[in-house]
């Protein structure tokens, strides 16, 4: 019984990281329709930006993930500006293109500047452990689980509450309709990519003392978000939110019990299933935030 | 106008006069999951190559390193094989770090009739695949896991009874995994279970809380630095209390420098390798003044491959035959017999094998200890 907890909160920390890069990227594609397949590197650079904080720095923890968050708002920002308002209205293929291209210049960029060497970034709470009965949990897992749900109540609030949430919401509804009652489009999209990318910084502040820092980490990430975008309903973002934890918990239980190696394989499995089973995702047709 | 003629002349007399130099070609990974070793290949041979030639080249013939992205995978290493030959007219190569690479090179380098010189590359399926009966232009320094498990396992089987293995999921891995399975057998110890990761993994707890339920006495772990910074600092948060043998590069001033805040992660881990910075200390200490970083033990192979085996072997070439040529240099590898180096001696048998030392490091508070250094030789696969 124990051992089936620890694998459960093992699958929640990861959907915890599944989660709030799949938020992400379905809230791009939510409200400005274009899949960012960029969006693990957004994630990596994060992880580098808080090692730099928390590391170089020397800020304190909660100083470094904040101010980690907020440098890739910036870059989400200058992302936008640069890269993403010239394929907008460019064909899929086109913006597929970019985005990748995009993926692979940052990977390579980070081997340039940050070298190849894996970093760590391993807080007090990572190396502490909470030990009950047989069960041992370092607190920095705990801390995963207790801030995340913090952060998908704040983005909640964020799209319900205020002026440019309520504007994403119009435009993933409808956005012709946006622009003709003078919603300022562009800006939109530009809050929606400086929200995805704060959430990959939050995410990777809030993960990587567990794990460490390499170049390329972004990859394997980018393809488990989409298949949580895909699974949980495209551009769905509370669907993809629970199909992070769904596939985070299905990964963890698969590798403890069936096979490690081929962990990586359910989030995929999962993915081809639902599609068989519901086209269009586990909560159906519903592309909205 | 006399004049600018007449201090060029001048100045063209005063250069060294150099002979046609030797092109050598580094293979390794230069992207991808593995960059950190050709990062490593690319700065052990710059400095080992600018050492050669501060020292008047070989034999009056200046060195010129070329460099190729393999990306550790089989499929690249052709393409880097090839860029080497095509583009750089390469006449030796030193690579290509990762079992996969080096196997998916053999067909090439036969094919384009270059000779390769392997630094690390440690699947036993390249020593059937070489020299006699096979490919008579791949030639390795480093042992392999065959080798390596045969006197290894002893040396574990005197320790404990029951082992489980976990392994990177590539040729260097599951080579590995195989040859501990039958060595393991050999020498009276129960192989519990085997684990396979992909390179890069974030979360080992379920695989660790596997190897809990299963219990052994010790893990061997097939890993490189990165992988094993947070495999190791997760096998400590769960409390796991098996014995640790490793094979990799775990018990490595790479790994320490990962784990700079909390060392005792690596406590007790013994490894079985064939290069540890212990053994040419002076190299370290050039490594860490030119590159500012703990000394990688990819780049030193690759470095010590290329100054005891490639550099004498074109001496020979030229000394016998005039000339160094892919064919000649080939020809001198088979021949070549250095007694001392870093590494042990390097003499190439008929599968063009050499048989330098292996080592056993242990690492403590931070520490590595040279544990034991022991000869080699076929006799051991018997």
């Amino acid at each position: 019984m124990e051992d089936l907890l620890e694998q459960l909160i093992y699958g929640l920390t990861l959907g915890s990281m599944y989660a709030m890069v799949a938020a992400g990227l379905a809230l791009m594609f939510g409200v400005v329709r274009l899949i960012n397949f960029a969006h693990g590197e957004f994630f990596m650079l994060g992880a580098y930006a808080f090692w730099f904080a928390f590391r170089v720095l020397r800020l304190p923890y909660p100083v470094a993930g904040l101010a980690a968050a907020l440098a890739l708002g910036a870059f989400g920002i200058i992302y936008e500006q640069t890269v993403i308002r010239s394929i907008l209205h460019r064909s899929w293929h086109v913006q597929l293109i970019a985005t990748l291209a995009t993926s692979i210049v940052l990977t390579n960029l980070a081997i340039i500047v940050f070298g190849t060497q894996a970093k760590e970034v391993p807080t007090a709470l990572a190396s502490r452990v909470l030990e009950l009965g047989t069960l041992r949990i370092a607190w920095h897992r705990l801390l995963v689980l207790a801030v995340t749900p913090i952060i998908f109540f704040a983005l909640h609030w964020f799209v319900r509450h205020t002026k440019p949430g309520k504007a994403m919401r119009a435009m993933s509804q409808n956005r012709e309709a946006c622009a003709v009652v003078g919603v300022d489009v562009e800006r939109v999209a530009l809050w929606t990519f400086a929200l995805g990318a704060i959430l990959a910084g939050a995410a990777a502040a809030l993960v990587t003392p567990l794990y460490n820092i390499f170049p390329d980490m972004g990859a394997l990430l980018t393809l488990k978000a989409f298949a949580a975008v895909i699974v949980g309903g495209f551009g769905y973002v509370q669907g993809a939110i629970l199909a992070s934890f769904l596939i985070g918990i299905t990964e963890s239980l698969a590798a403890g019990y069936i096979s490690y190696v081929y962990k990586d394989a359910f989030a995929f499995v999962i993915m081809i299933a639902v599609l068989l089973w519901r086209p269009y995702g586990l909560f159906g047709r519903r592309i909205g935030i | 106008m006399k004049t600018i003629v007449s201090l060029l002349m001048t100045l063209l007399a005063a250069a060294p006069a150099w002979a046609q130099p030797i092109r050598v070609g580094f293979a390794s990974a230069m992207s991808g999951p593995s960059a950190i070793t050709g990062e490593g290949v690319m700065w052990g041979a710059t400095m080992a190559v600018e050492e050669i030639n501060a020292k008047g080249g070989i034999m009056g013939h200046k060195v010129l390193a070329f460099f190729a992205d393999n990306k550790g995978t089989p499929g690249e290493a052709v393409s880097a094989v090839r860029k080497l030959v095509d583009v750089d007219k390469v006449d030796v190569i030193v690579g290509q770090t990762h079992s996969g690479a080096c196997l998916g090179a053999l067909p090439i380098i036969k094919e384009l009739q270059v000779p390769q010189v392997t630094e690390a590359c440690s699947n036993p399926k390249i020593r059937e695949l070489s020299g006699v009966g096979g490919n008579e232009w791949q030639f390795r320094v480093n042992i392999d896991d065959a080798i390596m498990a045969n006197t290894f396992s002893k040396y574990i089987g005197q320790q404990v009874k029951s082992v489980s293995i976990v392994a990177q999921n590539d040729d260097f891995g599951r080579g590995a995994a195989a040859a501990y399975d039958a060595a393991f057998k050999k020498f009276g110890v129960t192989l519990v279970s085997t684990e396979f990761f992909d390179r890069g993994q974030a979360d080992y707890r379920p695989l660790l809380t596997k190897i809990k339920r299963a219990n052994p006495d010790a893990v061997l772990l097939v890993m490189l630095a990165s992988d094993a910074s947070v495999f190791l600092r997760q096998y400590r948060e769960l409390g796991l209390k098996p014995r640790l043998f490793a094979r990799g590069s775990v018990a490595t001033v790479e790994f320490l420098d990962l784990v700079k805040d909390n060392p005792g992660v690596g406590d007790g881990v013994i490894e079985a390798t064939f290069w540890t910075a212990a053994l040419d200390p002076d190299w370290e200490k050039r490594w860490l003044e030119r590159w500012k970083t703990p000394v990688r033990i990819h780049g030193s192979l690759a470095a010590l491959t290329f100054k005891y085996a490639v550099v004498p072997a074109v001496e020979l070439a030229l000394k016998k035959y005039g000339k160094a040529d892919r064919k000649t240099i080939r020809d001198a590898l088979e021949q070549l017999d250095v007694k001392d180096t870093p590494l042990g001696p390097i003499k190439f048998d008929d599968h063009h094998q050499a048989w330098i030392n292996m080592v056993l490091i242990e690492m403590k508070g931070g520490q590595l200890r040279l544990l034991e250094k022991i000869p080699t030789s076929p006799a051991i696969l018997q």
